[in-house]
């Protein structure tokens, strides 16, 4: 079910990613980083215009592999 | 013992802020590191105070940076600010805690310095401010009200200016944060802050808080709890500034402070102590010998500073202790807003906070009428 991961330059920011992403109905959670120390959200959906939300609110993100899709 | 040193620290603390302190010290861990449930609920816990704090002063979460004092925060922003040079201007009533940092820089040949006189007039300390402006300056330090005597400093103007000019307005908010209500949409780029005063954390607290439209390279370097694989240090915000263990417990205590003030309202905390103040000159207003700092073009936070004629102001605040009554004597850290207004051994600080009372106040003039007695 998992889409999207989207690693996250920060705590913060990943918080800030998830709290912003929840609001506005799409399903998401913090996950801790495997390799290194790190967050990165976990994003139930398939619609891209999360990432325009992300960039909307000027929370940087990095997509790893597939474009983050799982 | 009567308190009236809130302008040092606010004492005493808030019910709320105690309780805070103790559930953070029970119940939290690190912030930022590792993924275990304590630690992630004392992320959670610190990133709701930088949600919380950021909403009380106009700004975005992650632009909350938590320091150990105000001197942290400025430090952080003077000298990060100024890191590649340039030209900086600072007010003739700033706290050692911005004038130190600037001048060793100046004296290191990092940067070239000037001191903006400040006047009971706005339109002059502003035209002040706009004189010393160079091609080259980068930056304005200003604080909000003087440490000193609680003189409001034209600050949104002076950010007009900044605007106009393309320079950071660095705004030391130790006094007026929590007293008066300083936002960033009042235009200034980086507010530094204590969070032991006017917002009621506890000591080893302060805040830097920046508009997110320049960059602040840190000075100092280390754990940040993210990109760990690099050397180099993250350059985002807050961590980039907060490396190491932040300070929980404090943080609780200032978010619990921002809400202690939010419920009772700034303006109401505001006019409770300027009242006090104004029964405090009043009173000792009856007598000539007693030279009370303010002046009526001039507006102010709740201090107010006073010498009775000659006599040391340590030897004053020292026999107030005596007497039951705890006020700040001496230069207040402050020693360019002292030779400006002429007052080498110093004057004695009233600053009262929300849980100040009338009647102490009233025992205090009592008390300083007493000292003049034996003149």
């Amino acid at each position: 079910m998992i889409k999207y991961i989207a690693e996250m330059p920060s705590y913060t920011y990943a918080q800030k990613a998830v709290k912003v992403l929840n609001a506005r109905g799409y399903s998401c959670e913090m996950i801790r980083r495997e390799e290194g120390c790190g967050y990165n959200i976990r994003i139930y959906s398939r619609d891209k215009s999360v990432f325009e939300i992300l960039e909307k609110y000027r929370i940087p993100y990095s997509l790893k592999g597939n474009g983050g899709v799982t | 013992m009567i308190y009236f040193d809130n302008a040092a620290t606010t004492y005493p603390k808030p019910e709320s802020v105690k309780k805070a302190v103790m559930s953070a010290v029970a119940n939290y861990g690190s912030s930022g590191r590792g993924g275990h449930p304590i630690a992630s609920r004392t992320s959670a816990a610190v990133y709701s105070a930088r949600e919380r704090i950021a909403d009380f002063f106009g700004a975005e979460p992650e632009n909350v940076v938590f320091t150990y004092n105000c001197t942290h925060a400025l430090n952080l922003a003077i000298q990060g600010i100024m890191c590649k040079g340039g030209h900086l201007i600072i007010s003739s009533l700033e706290h050692n805690s911005a004038a130190r940092p600037a001048v060793r820089m100046a004296e290191s040949g990092k940067i070239r310095l000037s001191a903006a006189q400040v006047y009971n007039d706005v339109n002059r300390t502003v035209e002040s401010f706009r004189k010393h402006i160079k091609k080259d300056t980068k930056a304005i330090v200003c604080t909000i009200a003087s440490n000193v005597t609680g003189q409001i400093l034209p600050y949104r103007e002076i950010a007009e200016l900044c605007r106009k000019h393309g320079i950071v307005l660095i705004a030391d908010g130790a006094q007026a944060c929590g007293i008066i209500d300083v936002k960033l949409t009042d235009g200034i780029n980086i507010l530094c802050t204590a969070g032991h005063k006017g917002l009621y954390g506890i000591t080893g607290t302060g805040l830097l808080i920046s508009d997110g439209k320049y960059d602040i390279p840190p000075i100092i370097q280390g754990g940040t709890g993210s990109s760990s694989q690099s050397l180099s240090q993250p350059v985002l915000l807050p961590e980039s500034l907060e490396s190491g263990t932040v300070g929980t417990a404090g943080i609780m205590s200032m978010k619990a402070g921002v809400e202690f003030i939010e419920k009772l309202g700034i303006k109401r905390i505001f006019s409770h102590e300027e009242r006090l103040c104004r029964i405090l000159i009043n009173n000792l207003e009856r007598d000539r010998r007693i030279k009370i700092y303010r002046n009526k073009n001039s507006e102010y936070v709740p201090i107010v500073s006073f010498n009775i004629g000659n006599i040391p102001s340590e030897r004053v605040a020292a026999e107030l202790a005596e007497n039951g009554f705890c006020l700040r004597a001496g230069l207040h850290c402050a020693a360019l807003a002292h030779a400006q207004l002429g007052t080498d051994t110093g004057t004695i600080r009233f600053a009262p906070s929300v849980f100040s009372k009338e009647d102490d106040v009233i025992s205090l003039a009592s008390a300083v009428h007493r000292q003049c007695k034996n003149l």
